[in-house]
């Protein structure tokens, strides 16, 4: 398909799409210069290794921030998905090493029950959040405790192993030195894509960050569109904790402590609104590679993880910042 | 339009101007709010400016405030020019504004509102409640408020008395200039007399006292000269004793509305019943008694009255938005209970809402989003956005309303206000709805786009939709209407036909008894 033909029949996101495609190069500019720098002053930065590190490293942290945008663009926020995870990881954990299942029922069994785990503890914010009105900060954080509390109790606060061997080996598989389970949040960034762009779910999504009222008055029910990205955002969770599980081999009930920050700031870095409405999951998928490319260039270079740290933060700042001055001129 | 009526202008020596307005102009986006305004202050005035909404009255005050720079044109203040960079800049220059809209802080008490801007401290630098509660008393007393607690909550005061706490607070701090933004919208004829006596007062101690009202016979009451603006432009200025309520409204009108007014009149014929109010009451309706009346097919009804006297609401029960306390809505004589907007779409019926930017677009998408925005089954396959029938529906939309705009994929916020009121309206004519509900269709919308608005919906009433308007211009209605339901306090005080048709005949019913011993001065 030529430009001209792809320009006639999907344009129309459009001056929306060219802006965060203009967003998007320029979050990408800035990764494409952190990979300049690290790999100029370090030695092992562009290695094979290195890079299949890197990409195993973000990926939980991708598949995290992909449900996450959906919340945020509605102007919501989920601070819940660290505890969910380990909470629906402890139950799959608890499925997997049920006795009288083969290697392949066990995991298929996990897999279910994590994301059901995930899907009905983002089902409960969305539900309470919207039906009152009330704001998610509030809500996630209450459900933030209820899910590491259950997940404690779930396992009695010890971790959960010897699962089969199989799942072990999908968590360490490789395609050409790409991991396996980051070709899979690559495909949930590439779903959630479409899902925003090319739908109506997507589209209205968008217009209730934007102006929730208009949207409700064009005969929308927001409140079902609202519960249904918090319960994407709770999916989401529970694919990270099938990940985590295939990646360490063990369900922990304190694994995923602080997973909600990092979610928010790839969320953030990658040009979405807080307020809602603006943003593309793209920009996160560039907002995780920063974080995690970050993470590991400066441990390379020498700083300490205090350093590295400290210097995350100021990114998401300086991140934050920039958005005010993006909404400022696209106001004008 | 600037030879419309030369500007009298006593420039004479003894009484120069106080503060000097010259080609002021302010654009946000593709609006022009103001496109040339010039007017001056004298010293100790009363000053009226008019305009009907959108003419301009309020981006002037809030640039005169502070509130935002203006792009050019110049403002001198005693003789020197003027830029105030944020209210506080204005407030310390001398220049108050008591706002149409409330500023006050509901939670806090009423001593700690007055000294909001300035608190009072002892010598530790703490605050000094005494000191607070005192200032608070003398300028209650000074409005009349004697009988009020400082320390009471601002929450427990009525409407009226929020007012006059306001404007206490601005008399408290020496002013040069007060202005005072529609200050008897909500106060009863007894409480206006007293603030005129305020205005009065002040006014001796050489304070200039810019009064913006939509009530002329308030303006002819209290007011030394007067400035009318009409889209964003100031048309003239004239002395009170030298001019007459008529002469205002016909320079507020100008000859374009005033001629369509005057015309024959539709040669509709409503058809059959499309909506009948049967006692229908909201929640947001205090009285018992509720609204009735038919809607039919191919017909427009308007419906009048003051702000707050419950006109919105009735549109809003209608589309299911806010919940029915009692009464009925029946649709070709059957009952409909609407739980939600969704519902009274289904049953063909639009809303194009009061507000455009808070309820009716969603500023930042697409022309093309936005127009959908209620259709999006027609745009879409299993959920699938199909853009090349968005786009094509949404070109024809805007070719039948003459949408001026660059490309259709462009955001709203870059079209001017007439334009984006053409868009909410392709937004529920893409539906082709039977019954279309409009509330203030016109409001910040020039002249030429207006005039094309109107021949839209008065199209839409020969194709034998059912309209129902509701507006704060009289002669928008007037234009439109077959005949025009006036309200009050959530009640209809009245029906005028055509032939009855007049701005005094609907203000006479919109202020009911109360008002009618108020005005009488002219």
């Amino acid at each position: 398909m030529t430009t001209q033909a792809l320009s006639e029949t999907m344009p129309n996101p459009s001056r929306f799409s060219v802006r965060s495609a203009l967003q998007n190069a320029g979050i990408g500019l800035a990764l494409l210069a952190l990979i300049l720098f690290f790999s100029v002053f370090t030695e092992h930065f562009l290695t094979p290794n290195n890079i299949t590190n890197i990409l195993t490293q973000i990926t939980i942290n991708l598949v995290l921030a992909v449900g996450m945008t959906f919340v945020i663009l509605i102007g919501g926020i989920d601070l819940s998905v660290g505890s969910v995870m380990a909470f629906a990881a402890v139950v799959a954990g608890k499925a997997i090493t049920l006795p009288g299942f083969g290697p392949a029922e066990a995991i298929a069994l996990a897999v279910v029950a994590a994301t059901l785990t995930g899907v009905a503890c983002g089902m409960i914010n969305g539900v309470i959040s919207a039906y009152w009105a009330l704001p998610s900060f509030i809500i996630t954080l209450g459900m933030l405790n209820i899910a590491r509390g259950a997940a404690l109790q779930v396992s009695d606060a010890q971790t959960i192993y010897s699962f089969p061997y199989a799942f072990e080996e999908f968590g360490s598989a490789m395609i050409y030195g790409v991991p396996v389970v980051f070709l899979v949040a690559l495909f949930l960034v590439l779903v959630a894509w479409f899902v925003l762009n090319f739908t109506v779910f997507g589209r209205l999504l968008y217009g209730i960050g934007n102006n929730e009222e208009a949207v409700r008055l064009a005969g929308h029910s927001v409140y079902w569109y609202k519960v249904a990205a918090f319960t994407i955002c709770g999916f989401t969770a529970g694919i990270a904790a099938i990940v985590y599980m295939a990646r360490l081999n063990i369900s922990s009930p304190i694994a995923g402590i602080g997973f909600e920050l990092n979610a928010i700031a790839a969320v953030i870095i990658g040009g979405t609104s807080l307020s809602g409405g603006r943003g593309s999951v793209i920009g996160t998928l560039l907002g995780a590679f920063i974080i995690g490319v970050l993470a590991n260039g400066l441990i390379l270079i020498g700083l300490s993880d205090f350093m590295r740290q400290m210097i995350t933060g100021v990114v998401i700042i300086v991140a934050v910042v920039l958005d005010y001055y993006r909404a400022k001129y696209a106001s004008k | 339009m600037a030879a419309a009526s030369p500007a009298i202008m006593p420039q004479s020596s003894e009484n120069p101007a106080f503060l000097s307005v010259q080609g002021l102009k302010k654009h946000f986006g593709g609006v022009k709010a103001l496109d040339g305004v010039s007017f001056s202050l004298l010293k100790g005035e009363v000053h009226a400016l008019v305009g009907e909404n959108g003419a301009g009255k309020s981006t002037l005050i809030k640039i005169l405030s502070g509130v935002f720079p203006y792009d050019s044109g110049s403002i001198s203040l005693a003789g020197e020019d003027y830029r105030p960079a944020s209210p506080h800049d204005a407030k310390d220059l001398g220049v108050q504004v008591v706002h149409q809209e409330f500023n006050l802080l509901e939670h806090l008490s009423i001593a700690e509102n007055i000294s909001v801007e300035r608190m009072p401290t002892n010598r530790f630098g703490l605050l000094d409640k005494q000191e607070m509660n005192q200032r608070a008393r003398s300028a209650l007393d000074a409005v009349g408020l004697t009988d009020v607690d400082v320390k009471a909550p601002v929450s427990s005061l009525g409407i009226a008395h929020r007012q006059l706490v306001e404007i206490s607070r601005a008399l408290q701090r020496k002013s040069r200039i007060l202005i005072l933004d529609e200050p008897t919208a909500t106060l009863t004829e007894r409480e206006t007399r007293r603030l005129f006596e305020i205005v009065e007062t002040i006014k001796a101690d050489g304070v200039t006292i810019v009064f913006v009202s939509h009530h002329l016979e308030e303006v002819f009451a209290i007011c030394d000269r007067v400035t009318v603006f009409r889209n964003g432009v100031s048309i003239g200025t004239d002395r009170i004793s030298e001019t007459t309520p008529d002469g205002v409204v016909q320079k507020m009108v100008g000859r374009q509305l005033a001629a369509s007014t005057n015309d024959a009149g539709p040669s509709r014929k409503p058809g059959e019943l499309a909506l009948r109010l049967d006692e229908l009451c909201t929640q947001a309706n205090p009285s018992d008694k509720g609204i009735s009346f038919d809607l039919r097919y191919g017909e427009i009804v308007g419906i009048a009255g003051l702000v707050g006297s419950g006109r919105t609401e009735i549109l809003r029960g209608i589309f299911g938005v806010d919940p029915i306390r009692s009464g009925r809505v029946l649709q070709g004589g059957n009952e409909m209970r609407f739980s939600g907007p969704r519902d009274a779409i289904a049953a063909g019926i639009g809303f194009v809402t009061e507000d455009r930017k808070d309820e009716g677009l969603i500023l930042e998408m697409p022309i093309a989003a936005n127009m959908s925005l209620a259709n999006m089954r027609a745009v879409s396959r299993s959920g699938l956005l199909q853009f090349s029938e968005e786009n094509r529906r949404s070109r024809d939309g805007g070719a039948r309303l003459k949408l001026k705009y660059g490309k259709i994929s462009d955001a709203v916020s870059s079209l001017s206000g007439g334009n984006q009121q053409k868009v909410v309206l392709a937004k529920w004519l893409g539906r082709n709805p039977k019954v279309l509900l409009l509330d203030e269709p016109t409001r910040g919308v020039d002249v030429g786009a207006k005039a094309e608005i109107y021949a839209i919906l008065k199209e839409l009433a020969r194709d034998r939709v059912a309209l129902l308007v509701v507006s704060s211009e009289m002669p928008e209605l007037m234009t439109l209407a077959d005949r025009i339901l006036v309200l009050a306090e959530h009640e209809i005080q009245g029906e005028l036909t055509r032939p009855e048709f007049s701005e005094e005949n609907i203000l006479k019913l919109a202020y009911g008894q109360a008002r009618q011993a108020g005005g009488q001065k002219q």
